[in-house]
């Protein structure tokens, strides 16, 4: 424990890619999620979210899997383990800044 | 250009944890499936198909509004075939959503429900001619009840879904009293409460997510 303000990481520091993750988490582990149903949570055009998802698999923190379902190719999408940790230690981070210093580590 | 603002970090870490509140909320609710349309079809079915029931084969055989004997069973199960259909469709559409080991789960369970319905209709077909009319009535009905509360419990279980458990349990407990107090009653107890039940838990749900 330093006791300084936690670092943020800049991957999900970014307004739009804070909500891609903010929206996967629900999701169960192993479980992925259309494109097209992501892009419709998160309001955002094809190509703005291609780029931000390009972004976070380039991070390791999203795996995107191009699959057929029958006959029409479908793109899933699936936070990674390293993802979720991420996210929950920015999350983490947030609460600590938020209370205007680190809390120490609560057990979990 | 929007994809140079989305650049920018949140204004500050409250704003960031309501943006991620909100983000997550929106997921839970578009995946989903809406309540009402997993419960009212089977709530309708029930008042309907067992109501009929109640109506033909009344307490101590009385007959409250005649009509030939298959119409009853014949009337619960075409609408309880419907209200699966309705189901099924509802739960492949939500699933074609998301693909992995939760959508694996929902569909074995949706499978067991089927499995054990027919388990139930091939050994009862065979043994309810045996049977007086309004026994066996009560055997078909019964066990129908029996294991639908069953199978919403171990529904509950499965996604640690205390509402779905709780609305097995009562349907549950509805049988059994029903079972008790005998041929006739159980139909009227189980449409009413049992299928008053289903109609009210799909509201309460939904208004519960709909907030």
């Amino acid at each position: 424990m330093t006791g300084g303000l936690p670092e943020l990481d800049p991957v999900i520091h970014a307004q739009a890619r804070l909500r891609v993750v903010a929206a996967l988490s629900p999701l169960g582990p192993g479980d992925r999620i259309a494109f097209p149903r992501l892009q419709d949570i998160l309001q955002m055009t094809a190509g703005n979210l291609s780029v931000h998802l390009r972004k976070l698999e380039d991070a390791g923190y999203v795996e995107v899997t191009k699959t057929h379902q029958g006959r029409t190719p479908a793109t899933l999408v699936r936070l990674t383990g390293r993802g979720r940790v991420a996210f929950e230690d920015y999350t983490a981070a947030l609460h600590a800044l938020l209370n205007g210093t680190a809390k120490p580590q609560e057990e979990s | 250009m929007e994809a140079k603002d989305d650049e920018l970090p949140p204004l500050d870490p409250a704003e960031s944890l309501r943006l991620i509140a909100h983000e997550q909320a929106t997921t839970a609710r578009r995946l989903t499936p809406d309540p009402r349309l997993l419960l009212w079809p089977w709530g309708l079915a029930w008042l309907i198909g067992f109501g009929v029931f109640f109506l033909r084969f009344g307490p101590d055989e009385r007959v409250l509004v005649d009509m030939p004997d298959w119409v009853p069973l014949t009337v619960l199960l075409g609408s309880m075939i419907v209200a699966g259909i309705i189901t099924g469709v509802v739960g492949a559409r939500a699933a074609r959503q998301v693909s992995g080991p939760s959508s694996r789960q929902g569909a074995m369970y949706g499978f067991t429900w089927s499995v054990a319905f027919i388990g139930m209709a091939t050994l009862f077909s065979r043994i309810s001619d045996l049977l007086p009319v309004p026994e066996a009535n009560l055997l078909w009905a019964g066990a129908m009840v029996a294991l639908t509360g069953a199978l919403h419990m171990a529904g509950g279980a499965i996604w640690n879904d205390r509402s779905l458990f709780v609305l097995g349990l009562a349907i549950s407990v509805v049988n059994v009293v029903g079972i008790i107090i005998g041929a006739g009653w159980h139909a009227l107890i189980v449409a009413v409460l049992g299928g008053g039940g289903m109609l009210v838990a799909g509201l309460v749900s939904w208004l519960r997510m709909a907030r």
